[in-house]
């Protein structure tokens, strides 16, 4: 360490990080993000174990980790059968509501732009319902690859109708919303038309439920949302730059067009594939990044916490949908819409008060 | 530690070598939005190591020409060059290391802190394994320093004062150490004594750093004193530039801006200083009524 004469100021380091460094590598690391991550899992894991529990005969959290730890128990082919296939289609499609959530609020600048909001889950829904009750989807397998393309094509088409000479958020969010509605009645002209059995096994594919899914709707998911970290890391960065102006992004060197093109179609494939394996379980995409962006209070919305908050989202009202009116199962999209509609009234009517300014 | 060495090197004489390099211009360029054209068949070449500052009627065309100059828009026709090479054909990061552009109403996400937004500025040099380099950390400690913000790192963007504001913006675009640096407007919104403040830091940049910058400006009068080199547009064309007391004459502000108005020397810095000479109307005397008033010429 070599001290000159003058008397310089010191080198300062960016609030709430740790920073590691090492030669020339350093990477920087938002300390109440990471604190805020762990939290969540850890919920998380309560979370589960207490999914696992719950039920027409109560486990105890003793036996289910018992089970966990490769114990003999009676219950095991209860929970490994049932309960634990069950919570994990919660956690991957909790999980990937949230992300997808997270970047597509991220492109469009605005909480309203979530992808069950804009259109996507309805379009992924609509195609589903439309090929499931006129036969043509004959596998499960077939089922998440249906979603994705239904998603993408309704988001490239409300992209497309929103469009003119560039992006507002307001205008796509309300194209979205008409589409979505749109899309909505479509569905459910497709049920009405159908014979009596194949729409309702659409209809029960479609109200959002976890009842009866395993790990046949949870691999898809789990494959796209493995498959995808890379691009998290990506995005996660690219994420940084679109929390600007457009002009000064471009100027720090961001190719916004890529990054907005890629955050999106990241988006609508996760939130498609999600609905795939569950159904439109709504308003999870909505709520979930928001309560992670206001607990870490980092510039731009943190992918990991949406996730995981979207997954303890999905898991606590599945157990709500179990218990609430028992022993009738409700559907859990029954209860992520009672918690999410009224938030979404609250944001449009904070969006109302706020435009004048 | 490497930071603080650094720090004590006076960045200046390290800095006015590199900028000698950075020559700015354009050939053929014509610009417009869809349809509309805005700039028209312009050629151009900002003086390296200056300040220009770039003036004209709303709607000429600065803003766009200037946009184009820092590569936020792209040309419809023509070319910007850096150093001789077409800017829009080089890698959008090499350019961020390059160009520095503020933009004429940037905006910083809720809750930022003043820190973070200047930090944004190295984005051009990290990697995701270089997040926070001595580099970084020095030129982000610089640039606080050099905008007089350093007591101000810590608080949220939004809740600064305007002239705070505009000052923790330029301070991310000095972070970014870039050789030339471009604003749009970086005067506007702001009280009188708040213009003065960032025109004056603006000079010091370019006078202790080396930077080049380019800027434009409303204020015809505060251009002339700050430019070394003027550059008046009308129309999307460049009717003058030069030094400001060549270029700005009683005819000119009355052929560009369509205003009768006299030049006077600045009783201060012997700049350019104009003065309206025949307004229609005086203002309201206390019943209302208009008075015509005298030409400034005849007054005393």
């Amino acid at each position: 360490m070599t001290h000159t004469a003058v008397k310089a100021p010191d080198g300062l380091r960016p609030p709430g990080r740790a920073l590691v460094r090492r030669g020339t590598l350093s990477v920087l690391l938002h300390r109440r993000s990471a604190l805020v991550a762990a939290a969540l899992t850890l919920v998380l894991a309560v979370a589960v174990v207490a999914a696992i529990c719950v039920g027409e005969r109560t486990l105890s959290p003793v036996e289910v980790l018992k089970v966990a730890f490769g114990h003999p128990s009676p219950d095991r082919l209860t929970i490994e059968l049932l309960r634990l296939p069950r919570a994990a289609v919660g956690v991957v499609v909790g999980f990937a509501f949230g992300v997808a959530g997270a970047l597509i609020q991220t492109v469009g600048r605005n909480p309203l732009a979530s992808p069950d909001v804009i259109g996507v889950s309805q379009g992924a829904a609509a195609l589903t319902v439309g090929l499931l009750v006129f036969g043509a989807i004959s596998s499960p397998f077939a089922i998440p690859l249906v979603s994705v393309t239904g998603g993408m094509l309704t988001a490239a088409f409300v992209y497309v109708v929103a469009w003119r000479r560039g992006l507002h958020a307001q205008r796509f969010v309300l194209i979205g919303i008409g589409i979505s509605i749109a899309l909505g009645s479509l569905t459910h002209l497709f049920l009405i038309g159908a014979d009596i059995f194949q729409a309702l096994h659409a209809k029960v594919w479609l109200t959002g439920s976890l009842k009866g899914r395993g790990w046949d709707e949870v691999k898809p998911v789990l494959v796209v949302l493995l498959a995808a970290v890379p691009c998290l890391l990506w995005a996660s960065r690219a994420q940084r730059g679109l929390s600007l102006d457009d002009s000064t992004a471009v100027a720090l060197g961001n190719r916004l067009d890529r990054q907005r093109l890629g955050l999106a179609a990241l988006g609508v494939v996760l939130a498609s594939v999600a609905t795939g394996a569950a159904g439109s379980v709504n308003f999870v995409a909505l709520v979930a990044p928001q309560v992670a962006a206001r607990l870490t209070r980092d510039a731009h919305i943190p992918l990991l916490s949406a996730g995981l908050a979207g997954a303890v989202i999905v898991v606590v009202a599945d157990i709500v949908a179990r218990v609430a009116l028992a022993p009738i199962q409700l559907p859990v999209g029954v209860i992520t819409a009672m918690i999410g509609a009224p938030y979404l009234m609250w944001l449009l009517i904070r969006a109302r008060a706020e435009r004048p300014s | 530690m490497t930071v603080r060495t650094d720090m004590t090197v006076r960045t200046d004489v390290v800095r006015t070598e590199s900028t000698s390099t950075a020559h700015l211009g354009a050939e053929g360029l014509t610009l417009g939005y869809a349809e509309h054209t805005v700039v028209t068949d312009l050629d151009l070449q900002l003086p390296p190591g200056r300040v220009t500052v770039i003036v004209g009627p709303n709607a000429c065309g600065k803003s766009t020409l200037l946009r184009a100059l820092g590569r936020l828009l792209k040309p419809a026709r023509g070319l910007v060059l850096l150093d001789g090479e077409d800017l829009h054909h080089r890698p959008t990061r090499w350019v961020a290391q390059q160009i520095g552009v503020l933009a004429q109403t940037p905006t910083a996400p809720e809750g930022m802190t003043v820190f973070d937004l200047v930090a944004r500025g190295r984005q051009p040099h990290q990697r995701w394994w270089r997040q926070w380099s001595a580099e970084d950390e020095a030129r982000v400690t610089e640039a606080l320093h050099q905008t007089g913000i350093t007591d101000l790192a810590d608080r949220h963007v939004d809740e600064l004062s305007g002239g705070q504001r505009q000052r923790a913006w330029i301070a991310m675009t000095i972070a970014q150490d870039t050789r030339t640096l471009l604003l749009d407007e970086p005067t506007t919104y702001l009280d009188i004594a708040h213009q003065i403040e960032v025109l004056d830091l603006l000079r010091r940049l370019n006078h202790d750093l080396g930077r080049t910058i380019v800027a434009v400006l409303h204020d015809l009068n505060q251009a002339a004193r700050y430019a070394d080199h003027l550059i008046m547009m009308r129309d999307g064309r460049i009717v003058a530039h030069g030094d400001p007391a060549d270029v700005v004459t009683d005819r000119r502000v009355h052929d560009v801006f369509g205003l009768e108005a006299i030049v006077v020397p600045d009783p201060v810095t012997a700049t350019p200083l104009i003065v309206p000479a025949v307004p229609r109307y005086a203002r309201a005397r206390g019943n209302g009524e208009l008075v015509p008033a005298e030409p400034a010429d005849r007054i005393g």
